[in-house]
């Protein structure tokens, strides 16, 4: 099949995509954005987690062919001009990062949060990242830098 | 200036932008794909192999047995004990066991060439709990091995724990049971190779490259200069990358077929088929006077180490050496034993055994105190071993023993939890204690590491370390030690880690040893670069050496005036090539005394306490952990940031083994069944930090990767029984064991 949508802000375009392929293998078999992770593929972790139509999805779980005609953001299109986002910024600050195989995923689960929520409480917080697996940090530093980045967002009106 | 500071993490950005490139990551066009064929049950004698359905298969380029092994197929990082076979060769003795490898042009073809090989298999008795495997006429899992399924056996004696026991005003006895666990990084094993000029490279990710290069030499019948292993970047270890995994399949397809090649494993492989947490059975009988002082201790620790003895003859010692816990224990009798089963085989897993008798010395110091009607604090403050007293081992403990500092640290926080009202209704509430203590580096053996510096003639410096970074932050605490020790910015600090054509070994990544000996071997290649400046400078300048110093980018204190690094490094390298010196660290030690097990295995200890604060919901048996303060000794904190992640990582790990952790092969092998901590199960932690220097330390650090995770379960069990008014003994609580404790009252 072939599938066009809007990939991190561009229009792009991929032919003979296997009817089976997940979101997750589009990305990064065939756009190579490897930024976007696959610990489990059954949904469990998380790591794989990018935003469709804004809200986060499992990309393992969600079939290629529903970016079609869609938008997706990925840990790569985050940043905007020229500077890191501040859940990238606030997650590197605040510890957030050990090994880092989570910390994509973590991001943009955090930041469908914080598009809707724009001051989480801490149990807000773990509440919406509660599907992405962090073995490292025992998760005490991402709450944290989540809501620092909150708190950064809403002082830069972003 | 650059010590105890919280430097931000090298590499953080990276990855927090997806730009980093981990073993799971890495390919390149015109890679062949890996996958393996396993037999899904065991033990088995293999019959037959019919490779030809998938050799049919288009894009199956070739598939291997264990005939195509050229050198030994018995890998394993403890010499004496080296029993993995990566392809089996006549017997599957665990589930999951590999018996062939499939590489193939595609991913999908590579998978359909696994499941189209057809394997004939006839099952054999086996033999799946330790005590069966150590009774008479067990089936054996390794047949030729003269110890029958008794991997290793430790023992410790001190005193006379008989005459103690006998005379003690209280004695306990229980046993306590932990299961096995799996450590779930969140990066599946993964890497790739390629033959390239007669040598076999292979990229993947390992919490010991230079073990590695060694065992996959081996593998292949070749000098280990025929192999090199760089690290690729590694997504989690906790113990389970120590072993070799994709690494062995990686380098036999690319040596035979002179292609490159790659292999991630899938969840369900990584699960199935790599180590696990050895589960242990403790039996413990435990003596007090009159005030809680404890008087003797007879622990019996049996543990199973599945198919395989990895790491086990280590876990076996290091529990026995641990299993009094940090206090003082003038009579004991410690003996642990392991024993072969036909399960998945068990290695390292943050903690080698500590964590499992954490859970039975703790249980023991509650049980007295409930006898005697102490405070569970009051009796550890009793107890807790302090400079120069003795351990188990008769290793009188230096200056570095802040056990103490750690409950006096916690000591406020428990006692406001103390005054607290009960929790009402249905819920429970109950608060608990756990210390520990945990010996820095390898047990009772060499365990040195090298380290190199660079300084080069633009002025930025290179790092050579093979020290493996595998998320816990050696890499951003080895720049900061030389950096503090050279006076120069980190930022001006490059690293080369993890490669064996560049670095030499800094051994595992593992036993918390990385910042205490790789950073003194780091502090070692400093002062040996520094001399090397100096001796030159003093040449340049015609000063006497003694006066010159480094002072951040100058050599001073000579009488004509001060010299730039930079300008040294340069006349140097013109003269005599790249500015480069090297440093090694091994820390002290006697071995164990093998009938008595006294010696002086470590050079130094880590010491933590931590208290937990829990509620039980008595209907549906749920245990919410509320809150857990946690103290740890670690010498000093070269980088605090890092170190409270460590413990706080450590504390919600400990909390998943706690409460919810068990692995049971088979039953899905994903991460649906087996679970572990979210965001939502993670308590509210206070961690702290207690610096009690220690003298050969790297401007006085310890570790502190694993002793965060060790007091957790046990003051969570603790807690527990506390708000249930029965002692938990068996890990994980889980709910059904929550509700069986509470059945007797519902009756």
């Amino acid at each position: 099949m072939e599938l066009v949508f809007w990939l991190n802000g561009s229009e792009a375009r991929a032919e003979e995509v296997p009817g089976h392929w997940s979101l997750l293998e589009l990305l990064r078999d065939r756009f190579g954005l490897l930024g976007t992770k696959q610990g489990c593929g059954v949904g469990e972790c998380g790591a794989c987690s990018v935003l469709l139509e804004g809200q986060v999805v499992n990309s393992c779980l969600t079939p290629a062919w529903r970016a079609h005609g869609r938008r997706v953001t990925t840990i790569e299109g985050l940043a905007a001009g020229g500077r890191p986002h501040p859940l990238q910024e606030a997650f590197v600050a605040a510890g957030a990062v050990q090994c880092g195989f989570c910390t994509p995923g973590m991001i943009m689960a955090a930041s469908d949060l914080l598009a809707h929520n724009p001051d989480p409480d801490q149990e807000q917080v773990a509440g919406a990242l509660a599907g992405n697996l962090c073995r490292c940090t025992g998760y005490h530093d991402v709450v944290r830098a989540v809501r620092k980045a909150a708190r950064q967002m809403v002082e830069d009106g972003s | 200036m650059s010590l105890g500071s919280s430097l931000q993490r090298v590499g953080a950005m990276a990855r927090a932008q997806g730009e980093t490139r981990f073993g799971a990551d890495l390919g390149k066009p015109g890679d062949l794909f890996l996958a393996c064929v396993r037999a899904e049950s065991a033990p088995a004698r293999i019959r037959a192999i019919d490779l030809a359905p998938a050799l049919a298969i288009d894009g199956v380029v070739r598939v291997f047995t264990a005939d195509d092994i050229p050198g030994s197929n018995r890998l394993g990082i403890i010499a004496v004990s080296k029993d993995h076979e990566f392809l089996a060769r006549q017997v599957v003795r665990q589930p999951y066991q590999a018996v062939a490898l499939v590489a193939a042009e595609t991913a999908a073809a590579a998978l359909a060439g696994a499941r189209a090989v057809r394997l004939e298999l006839t099952p054999l008795p086996g033999v799946y709990h330790p005590a069966e495997a150590l009774a008479e006429g067990a089936p054996l899992v390794h047949p030729q091995r003269e110890a029958g399924n008794l991997l290793a056996s430790r023992h410790i004696v001190k005193g006379d724990v008989t005459a103690a026991l006998a005379e003690s005003a209280v004695v306990v006895e229980a046993i306590y049971t932990t299961s096995r666990l799996e450590h779930a990084a969140l990066e599946p094993e993964g890497g790739r190779a390629e033959y390239i000029d007669g040598r076999v490279v292979v990229w993947a990710s390992t919490q010991n490259p230079h073990y590695d290069q060694a065992d996959l030499a081996l593998f292949l019948g070749v000098e280990p200069e025929q192999v090199r292993v760089v690290q690729a970047e590694t997504g989690g270890g906790f113990g389970g990358k120590l072993d070799l995994s994709v690494q062995p399949f990686l380098a036999l397809a690319a040596w035979h077929l002179r292609r490159p090649v790659r292999l991630v494993y899938s969840r369900q492989e990584s699960m199935a088929a790599t180590a696990k947490r050895h589960p242990f059975v403790m039996r413990y009988t435990t003596g007090a006077d009159e005030r809680g002082r404890i008087t003797a201790v007879k622990a019996d620790l049996l543990a199973d180490t599945g198919a395989y003895a990895s790491y086990g003859l280590a876990v076996t010692m290091r529990a026995a050496v641990h299993a009094t816990g940090p206090y003082l224990v003038p009579n004991l009798e410690v003996t642990c034993r392991m024993a072969y089963t036909h399960t998945q085989f068990c290695g390292a897993m943050r903690g080698f055994g500590v964590p499992q008798v954490a859970l039975a010395h703790e249980g023991q110091v509650d049980a007295l105190a409930r006898r005697l009607s102490l405070d569970p604090l009051e009796i550890r403050l009793v107890n807790a071993l302090g400079p120069g007293q003795a351990t188990a081992t008769g290793q009188v403990l230096g200056s570095s023993v802040g056990l103490r500092a750690c409950l006096e640290k916690i000591g406020p926080i428990y006692r406001e939890w103390q005054k607290r009202p009960p929790a009402q209704g249905r819920w429970r509430s109950g608060l608990g204690l756990g210390t520990m203590f945990y010996g820095i580096g390898n047990t009772g053996v060499s365990n040195p590491a090298g380290a190199a510096l660079e300084w080069r003639p633009d002025g930025r410096l290179i790092l050579y370390t093979g020290a493996a970074e595998i998320g816990q932050g050696s890499d951003t605490i080895l720049t900061q030690l030389a950096a503090q020790r050279l006076g120069v910015d980190p930022g001006l600090i490059d690293l080369c880690r993890g490669d064996t054509d560049r670095t030499t070994s800094a051994g595992a990544t593992s036993a918390s040893r990385q910042t205490y000996i790789s950073g003194n071997a780091v502090l070692n290649a400093a002062e040996n670069l520094e001399t090397l400046v100096l001796d030159a400078a003093a040449e340049m300048l015609d000063a006497p050496r003694q006066d010159l110093r480094l002072a951040g980018d100058l050599v001073t204190g000579a009488p004509g005036g001060e010299v730039p690094v930079r300008q040294v490094v340069r006349r140097l390298s013109r003269d005599r090539g790249p500015v480069k010196a090297s440093g090694r660290f091994d820390p002290d030690f006697t071995a164990l005394d093998p009938d008595t097990g006294q010696g002086r295995p470590y050079a130094t200890y880590a010491f933590g306490a931590q208290c937990a604060r829990v509620r039980v919901d008595t209907d549906s048996g749920m245990v919410q952990v509320r809150e857990v303060a946690a103290a740890h000794d670690v010498g000093r904190a070269v980088n605090r940031r890092a170190v409270l992640g460590q413990i706080t990582g450590g504390v919600v790990m400990g909390l998943g083994m706690a409460l919810m952790e068990e692995y049971e092969p088979g039953a899905g092998d994903n991460l649906h069944s087996y679970h572990m901590p979210t965001a939502a199960d993670a308590p509210r932690i206070t961690p702290m930090i207690v610096q009690e220097p220690e003298d050969s330390g790297p401007y006085g650090a310890k570790g502190v990767g694993e002793p965060a995770l060790i007091p957790t379960a046990p003051a969570v069990a603790a807690a527990v029984g506390d708000a249930l008014g029965r002692p938990m003994r068996h890990l994980p609580i889980n709910l059904e064991r929550v509700m069986a404790a509470l059945t007797p009252e519902r009756e």
